[in-house]
């Protein structure tokens, strides 16, 4: 499940590293405590521990032929495809897995509602709006099925466009539940 | 984050030459994968024509000098691009490039391959392959003639002592179907450990995604050592090495153990595949859940883990010790066990089911009966005392005809047939289907069977003229081969008459298996971005508890 309170293991979110072009919000620290903190982050079912089970399965399977050849000059060929081999598979489970590194981190206050970006590539894009203005559309219909946009600070955008539509559906009931209850807190 | 809208943003359908050339959508590249693999098995089968003609009397009436004598270089050529070229580049591609690349991400609800632009440099790099191995059968090679005569193993001494550069385009093919396949394999196995829809835990992954993802890791762990032993074919050839040379110090049967420790995990890299296709289409067709599905996954893990055990046993000739010999014998007995489990699973999953004999379900039978034929012959093979007399005879000839031909080429139709309709939004006309696999079983059958005798007469493989006690069999043999070709021609023209004229197909899950996997919750033919967003389990979850 993608969707939850705290990072998960293998989820870390990406440094964040540079901000998007023009973003000129407000976004100070705040101190009070919020009333919703979620982070939202792409599947991806291989796990670290998983990854590395893998490559040692595969460098295993290379010692069968290249074992009853060492010591022998004929080695080095064979074991130059076999590390390179070994080295690619290396680099694109990771990759991969780098690539699907971005989170979405969902803020809310009484007073703001706050969504940040941070992408695979370290770049990070906000959005922040007043919750009593913001509206939640959930587009059962169509392609993407579940589709969830936040409208409000004079923009439309996409939420959780990563997760499965049932994962979508909880996330928008969430999130209204967490904007009446915290407007309701909110009025006098 | 992105702005709203942004997925619906319609980006235009691409021209012609952006899809089909520059294609980094799994499922356009996985049909292209299909029709090339399709062309050059054509071009493979009609070598063979060629050579069962000339055997189909004794004496040389074809392959002949322009003055008549016989010409054995041009039967070695064609001996060896048959072999190349079936190996390499008809049945990996089709099976493992071809419905690997469209239906296991689709299997697992994966948008795409986790690295689309590899996807491409694979496919284009098994088309330099392709074309570099049929080349080699023109540029000049050895004897003074084109062609290279080395046969599709290239063993040492003769494929490094063949003169000209035709073996060297026969060895450079083989090291670009190795490059395509390993990058095509790292990204299937990424692909399948990483992106899998949420909750698919590994048994809960279809038969077909599983067995892809073990080709998959057999072709990683098994081509580079190929990869090693043909650069150092290269090098003796070309730059004075003497990795196999006696005379710089060196061991021909050296380079036997290294091609073998790849060749024989090759033939599961080609089979096990259909083993995936087979178990959907036995399935759907009993309208049963499949028999065993752990045991089916587990066999397979365990067919691919004892194929990397047992390479000697192509070997047994060459003066290896007893010990050596008793242990590969048994090894090589034991895989019977995993793969009696297949067979088992496979009837049981019928028994007592509503069969429908519809033209897939045909093939996965013709597939099951005749792929049982080939193993059993395979346990006759694997005893080394009886290998001394069937050694490089025609006996194995049929046995690894009937595995391959009969096997693995039965599961690429029997996928075509079951898919083509998702695939092209078309279906093909049940009648001509059924009349292409009657007439293709019972050619191959005609083919193939009669080489068993052959064999227990004595004749041996690879050459151009038999004695005349041989000559009855060998005749019939042709005639089988003849009817085999004209099926496959008539199959060619129902794939052009399906894809042009076939009826549409609306349906999403046509052969309305309750059980379908994901790419049945698709439309025929699926739109070319599928999965964007995350299938529910709903979607895929149909199997009972395992």
């Amino acid at each position: 499940m993608a969707l939850q309170d705290e990072h998960a293991a293998g989820a870390k979110a990406p440094a964040a590293r540079f901000q998007d072009e023009g973003s000129a919000i407000d976004w100070s620290e705040r101190s009070d405590a919020p009333l919703l903190n979620l982070d939202l982050w792409p599947n991806r079912s291989l796990t670290v521990p998983g990854r590395k089970r893998v490559l040692w399965l595969m460098a295993a399977g290379f010692s069968v032929p290249l074992l009853p050849l060492t010591l022998t000059k004929v080695i080095w060929i064979p074991l130059g495809f076999c590390v390179t081999v070994l080295v690619a598979l290396w680099y694109a489970l990771r990759r991969n897995t780098a690539d699907g590194r971005m989170v979405e981190r969902v803020t809310l206050w009484a007073d703001e509602l706050r969504v940040e970006r941070i992408e695979a590539s370290g770049r990070v894009k906000r959005w922040r709006a007043d919750p009593y203005w913001v509206r939640i559309t959930l587009l059962e219909q169509g392609r993407p099925e579940n589709y969830l946009t936040l409208k409000g600070g004079g923009r439309e955008i996409e939420l959780g466009a990563f997760l499965s539509p049932e994962e979508r559906l909880s996330l928008a009931e969430r999130l209204e539940d967490a904007i009446r209850t915290a407007l309701r807190g909110a009025a006098p | 984050m992105a702005d709203a809208a942004a997925h619906a943003h319609d980006q235009g359908k691409p021209d012609f030459f952006t899809r089909w050339f520059c294609s980094t959508n799994h499922k356009d590249i996985g049909i292209l994968y299909l029709i090339t693999a399709g062309l050059v098995g054509l071009i493979s089968v009609a070598f063979t024509m060629y050579m069962r003609l000339e055997l189909m009397e004794p004496g040389v009436q074809y392959m002949t000098d322009a003055d008549g004598y016989p010409n054995g270089h041009i039967w070695n050529v064609m001996v060896t691009a048959h072999g190349v070229l079936m190996m390499f580049f008809v049945v990996i591609p089709a099976l493992f490039g071809g419905f690997g690349n469209y239906f296991m991400p689709l299997q697992i609800g994966a948008p795409d391959m986790a690295f689309p632009r590899l996807n491409n440099l694979s496919y284009w790099l098994f088309v330099a392959g392709s074309s570099l191995a049929v080349l080699s059968v023109f540029v000049p090679g050895g004897n003074g003639q084109a062609g290279a005569g080395v046969g599709w193993v290239l063993y040492a001494p003769l494929s490094t002592s063949e003169a000209g550069m035709a073996t060297d385009f026969a060895i450079f093919a083989v090291h670009l179907s190795g490059a395509s396949s390993i990058l095509g394999a790292i990204n299937i196995i990424t692909t399948f450990l990483n992106m899998r829809a949420p909750g698919m835990t590994l048994f809960k992954v279809p038969l077909f995604a599983w067995s892809i993802f073990i080709t998959a890791f057999m072709i990683l762990l098994a081509l580079p050592v190929l990869a090693g032993a043909i650069t150092m074919l290269l090098t003796d050839r070309n730059f004075g090495t003497a990795f196999f040379d006696p005379a710089g110090g060196g061991d021909p049967v050296l380079y036997q153990h290294i091609l073998w420790f790849f060749g024989h995990p090759e033939v599961y890299i080609l089979i096990v595949p259909a083993f995936g296709i087979i178990s959907h289409v036995i399935s759907t067709f009993s309208k049963k859940p499949i028999f065993g599905y752990t045991g089916m996954v587990f066999a397979m893990v365990g067919i691919a883990v004892l194929g990397f055990v047992v390479w000697a046993h192509h070997m047994y000739t060459v003066g290896m010790s007893k010990n050596a010999q008793a242990y590969f014998m048994l090894a090589t007995m034991v895989i019977a066990v995993p793969t009696g489990i297949k067979i088992f699973s496979w009837i049981a999953t019928m028994w007592g089911g509503v069969l429908d004999l519809r033209t897939p379900m045909l093939w996965a039978i013709g597939f099951l009966f005749l792929f049982t034929v080939g193993g059993v012959t395979g346990i006759v093979l694997s005893q080394a005392g009886i290998d001394r007399a069937y050694h490089d005879t025609y006996y194995v000839v049929a046995h690894f005809h009937y595995v391959m031909s009969l096997g693995a080429v039965f599961g690429i139709f029997c996928g075509i047939y079951y898919w083509i309709g998702k695939m092209s939004g078309r279906q093909y006309p049940e009648q001509w289907g059924k009349i292409h696999f009657w007439t293709m079983f019972i050619g191959a059958n005609i083919t193939f069977f009669p080489q068993h005798f052959l064999g227990r007469q004595g004749m041996p493989r690879r050459y151009i003229d038999y004695p005349e006690a041989f000559a009855l069999w060998n005749y019939i043999s042709s005639i089988g081969a003849f009817i085999t070709f004209a099926s496959f021609l008539f199959f060619i023209y129902i794939v052009w008459y399906t894809v042009r004229k076939g009826e549409r197909v609306t349906e999403e899950n046509y052969w309305n298996d309750p059980r379908g996997t994901l790419e049945w919750t698709l439309p025929n033919p699926p739109p070319e971005h599928t999965f964007e967003t995350l299938p529910t389990r709903e979607q895929w979850d149909k199997q009972e508890a395992h």
